[in-house]
């Protein structure tokens, strides 16, 4: 250890040599997130508003893009449902129970973060698909999942299930048990206790959970691309129509749905951001 | 702060004087939590260990030697070849300004820095397949960016630098958000008690901030490598699909996928999933339950 | 007792939910086709295409909807459509896609979906032999043509990359295989031998050397040309005068001997009866047929005659002559090439092995 002792220099130069270090990596910083983030969105900005107002005006208004908003709609909807009652079940069992296999469930409940959306295609394919396991009952009993809904809805659902798990957990390992027992002597049923002390202690971090379920659930492509079909009018979500759009030469549609679903996201975002703030301010006193 | 399980039965109080012996009272307590175990067991079997078995039984259908012939299948080596180098780019380049702008988020107050925050969160918002449009409207050969950059040679769109591109924007929150818990942990006290006591500040940052601010690092890198390797939904729109050079491990499996050729895109996906759920794992170990404060 | 019911509550709604995922599943079902049906008041008609006939079915189902709609009532009828490769729709038709009508890019994929069973009269006995439409393989070319590519052979030159789409998912592949298999094999591309099938694989060897990409869809594979990749591609002579239309730069260099690309579109007969449109969709085809349809695939979709001698021709101006435009059953017919060109064997199979290898 070398002993050192500060130069007995003006202490003006050392101060503006650290402020001129630090002005330098915050400019870094934000040139970075500038180039990176901000320029692809000015760029679709431009693109979309260089169609002209009448044009946007019309494209949103074309019945296959509002059946796109309205099927995109119909599935974050459902998917946010189970995800977040199941989900919160299976928060209370990790957080709170204490059995053999625990530590698996909690893996499991990580794996579609791991899993390539086309991947999870793949799975409902393999399930669904001719000579699939469960295909000839299904077939046997005339219902559509592939190239339908279900399977539209069965992928999102499995890629969305870690959000609210994930966000839910440790909330409820923090609050701990105390303010549930306390419920439980003073006479209060399960039931009760649940919806009255659980769900309120909860409340934000499964905010941010289903917010967070909402955005990924709206942008799904590769696994609805493989299990859709892609049909028109029936099975399109959002994402799709904009696929199709390119393939299709009409490149100022796609981009005119791409930003609407860009302006969806960050409103979204600023209710996660603000979520996730209240969950903060919660855990850290 | 300790985790408590449903076992403890409910103190009979005087609202709540049982109902009867002890045994009926315990009985309930167990059927409920039996109740929650079993949904729960049975939500994430059916909906994800099934559909996982069904994959790399289908992968492993043939044996191994299938799978050593889908590999061998025309641009799979080349595919995941590539994926892998272009995650590794991706994960180290924003492991650098990733650091550097948790670094800077933490340690500056300076105007505009809870907007540079929310910046930083917009990919966990933007679908996939919005980021790789807007990539192509920036520089795509229709606009004013695309046309100067390709008359100087530089190819964005169709090449592998949109790829990178696409892969540093959807990964970059990953990366600050596991960076930033890290540095927020690390007490400044400690810092300050060693230059007091007469180290340099290199030899600081080298034995005390260092070690810590290592885990934090390398979780977030292999968070956004595992991330950027399963990446589709911006890659299929600017990459061009050109085997050996733009296509893909995950754009790759799709095109099998949609071709009906199970096996083949399930051998394929086996490995690009053996790889990333290890890297979660991993990373798991390394960072805990941490989560980025806002 | 509200514990008990409380901790029933969970799996019992997981159970509600998935019966009610099943019962909302059947009701949208493609429901028991012996019943008797009852026909929507406004009938849906899904149809599944090929990849790169959006605009001219835009146009085609347009059009047949207020003429429907003038003879019977005012009554609207919805077109749900799919595009994509010929060979992965017809695949996804096997596997359950609930299409009413194929118009595929040729029979061999009709075959696969009727082979399944869904198919249930025969189709070669349609007007026209349920051809729609005809068009020629064709060359898509640099402005300027600066490699002077004219014939097959041109694509064997070192140094040239070529497109084409995968023949595994895109019919506008295999079409391109057979043309240039076609050409060599009716001696019209110097230096490879007339009748000689080991010639014929010289040639797709050679061809499939210079192939740089091989994408899922005829129409992936010309946007991924005028996206800047590739010197040629191999593609439909009408994907190449639509983008002309549209003011891009392709240039079209239409080889002395090329194959005519004939499109079936045939009705679906078990998911048409079992969805209750089979009159509609019987009607959509036939409308296909008429002059007012042709009409529609010359102006939006550029395509040829399906009478040969007319479309060898030109047809007056409106398309170039070719100088030698031959049909698969000049060649033996599909059967035939299915064993010749694409079986284990087969031309090509040999050639893109020997061309990886």
């Amino acid at each position: 250890m070398s002993a050192v002792t500060e130069p007995r220099t003006p202490r003006l130069s050392a101060n503006a040599r650290r402020r001129l270090t630090h002005g330098g990596f915050i400019a870094l910083a934000v040139a970075y997130v500038g180039i990176l983030v901000i320029a692809p969105l000015v760029g679709i900005a431009w693109a979309a508003l260089s169609a002209g107002l009448s044009t946007i005006w019309e494209t949103l208004r074309q019945p296959d893009v509002l059946h796109a908003f309205y099927l995109t709609g119909v599935i974050t909807v459902i998917t946010v449902i189970v995800t977040s009652v199941f989900g919160v079940i299976v928060a209370l069992v990790i957080a709170r129970d204490r059995f053999l296999g625990r530590a698996l469930m909690s893996a499991f409940v990580d794996l579609p973060l791991a899993v390539s959306p086309v991947i999870v295609g793949l799975m409902a394919v393999v399930l669904f698909g001719l000579g699939g396991w469960f295909e000839p009952w299904f077939s046997a009993h005339g219902i559509q999942i592939l190239f339908a809904l279900p399977s539209m809805v069965l992928v999102t659902i499995f890629i969305c299930i870690p959000f609210v798990i994930r966000e839910v957990v440790p909330v409820l390992k923090e609050v701990g048990v105390t303010e549930e027992e306390a419920a439980r002597t003073l006479g209060a049923s399960s039931l009760q206790t649940f919806f009255r002390v659980t769900l309120k202690n909860i409340r934000w971090g499964l905010l941010y959970g289903i917010a967070l379920t909402t955005a990924r659930s709206i942008g799904e492509i590769g696994a609805v691309l493989i299990v859709s079909g892609s049909i028109t009018g029936q099975t399109e979500t959002s994402t799709l129509y904009i696929l199709r759009a390119f393939d299709q030469n009409q490149d100022q549609q796609g981009y005119i749905v791409a930003i609407t679903l860009a302006l969806v996201s960050i409103a979204l975002l600023i209710a996660i951001e603000v979520f996730k703030n209240r969950q903060e301010r919660l855990r850290r006193p | 702060m300790s985790t408590q399980t449903l076992e403890r039965p409910a103190v009979p109080s005087p609202a709540n004087p049982g109902t009867g012996p002890r045994r009926s009272v315990v009985l309930r307590e167990t059927l409920a939590r039996w109740g929650l175990r079993g949904t729960a067991i049975l939500y994430l079997g059916l909906l994800i260990a099934l559909p996982t078995i069904a994959v790399i039984t289908k992968g492993f259908s043939d044996g191994l030697q299938s799978l050593k012939d889908a590999l061998q299948a025309p641009g799979a080596r080349e595919a995941i070849l590539l994926t892998l180098a272009l995650a590794g780019t991706c994960a180290i380049v924003n492991v650098i300004f990733g650091s550097l702008i948790a670094y800077v988020l933490v340690r500056y107050e300076f105007p505009g820095r809870s907007l540079l925050s929310t910046v930083v969160d917009i990919p966990f918002a933007i679908p996939t397949l919005v980021t790789g449009v807007m990539l192509r409207a920036l520089y795509g050969p229709n606009s004013p960016i695309g046309g100067f950059l390709e008359a100087h040679g530089i190819h964005v769109i169709f090449a592998q630098l949109g790829i990178l591109l696409a892969l540093l924007f959807v990964t970059l929150p990953l990366v600050v958000r596991t960076v930033q818990p890290v540095l927020l942990e690390l007490d400044e006290a400690e810092e300050e008690a060693a230059r007091v006591l007469g180290a340099t500040r290199w030899y600081t940052f080298r034995r005390v901030v260092l070690p810590k601010l290592r885990a934090g690092i390398a979780g977030g890198g292999l968070l956004a490598f595992a991330r950027a390797i399963g990446e589709f939904g911006a890659v299929v729109i600017v990459s061009g699909n050109i085997i050996g050079k733009t296509l893909t491990a995950p754009v790759l499996i799709f095109q099998l996928a949609s071709q009906f050729q199970p096996n083949e895109a399930a051998a394929v996906a086996t490995v690009l999933f053996a790889i990333s759920f290890v890297l979660v794992l991993i990373t798991e170990r390394l960072i805990g339950g941490r989560r980025a404060a806002g | 007792m509200p514990r008990i019911r409380a901790s029933l509550m969970a799996p019992l709604s997981a159970i509600a939910l998935l019966a009610a995922a099943c019962g909302t599943s059947s009701a949208d079902a493609a429901g028991d086709s012996n019943a008797n049906c009852t026909p929507a008041e406004s009938p849906i008609v899904t149809v599944t295409a090929y990849s790169n006939v959006y605009d001219t079915y835009g146009k085609l189902i347009s059009t047949f909807q207020s003429d429907w709609k003038e003879q019977h009532n005012d009554q609207q009828v919805q077109f749900s459509t799919s595009f994509g490769g010929s060979t992965t729709q017809a695949q996804n038709v096997v596997s359950g896609f609930p299409a009413d009508i194929a118009a595929l890019s040729l029979t061999p994929d009709v075959d696969l979906i009727k082979d399944a069973g869904l198919i249930t009269h025969d189709y070669t006995q349609d007007p026209e032999g349920s051809f729609v439409a005809s068009s020629a393989v064709v060359f898509d070319v640099r402005p300027g043509n600066p490699l002077n590519i004219q014939n097959w052979g041109d694509l064997a030159k070192p140094g040239v990359e070529i497109l084409t789409p995968d023949p595994a998912s895109s019919g506008g592949a295999r079409w391109n295989i057979v043309a240039a298999y076609g050409a060599a094999m009716r001696g019209e591309v110097p230096g490879y031998a007339a009748n000689d099938p080991a010639d014929a694989e010289r040639l797709l060897t050679d061809i499939f050397k210079n192939v740089t990409v091989m994408d899922k869809s005829a129409n992936d594979s010309i946007k991924n040309f005028q996206a800047g990749n590739g010197d040629v591609a191999i593609t439909y002579e009408y994907a190449v005068l639509a983008a002309q239309a549209q003011g891009l730069p392709d240039e079209m260099v239409i080889p002395p001997s090329t194959v005519a690309i004939q499109t079936p579109t045939v009705v679906i007969d078990k998911n048409a009866q079992a969805h209750c449109v089979q009159d509609v969709a019987a009607a959509f085809v036939d409308f296909l047929h008429t002059d007012a349809a042709k009409e529609i695939f010359t102006d939006v979709g550029y395509e040829r005659s399906t009478d040969l001698k007319a479309a060898q021709s030109g047809e007056k101006g409106t398309f170039e002559p070719i100088d030698d435009l031959f049909t698969t059953d000049d060649l033996g017919g599909w059967d035939q090439l299915d064993k010749t060109v694409f079986g284990p064997e087969g031309a090509f199979t040999k050639a893109l092995a020997a061309a990886q290898g």
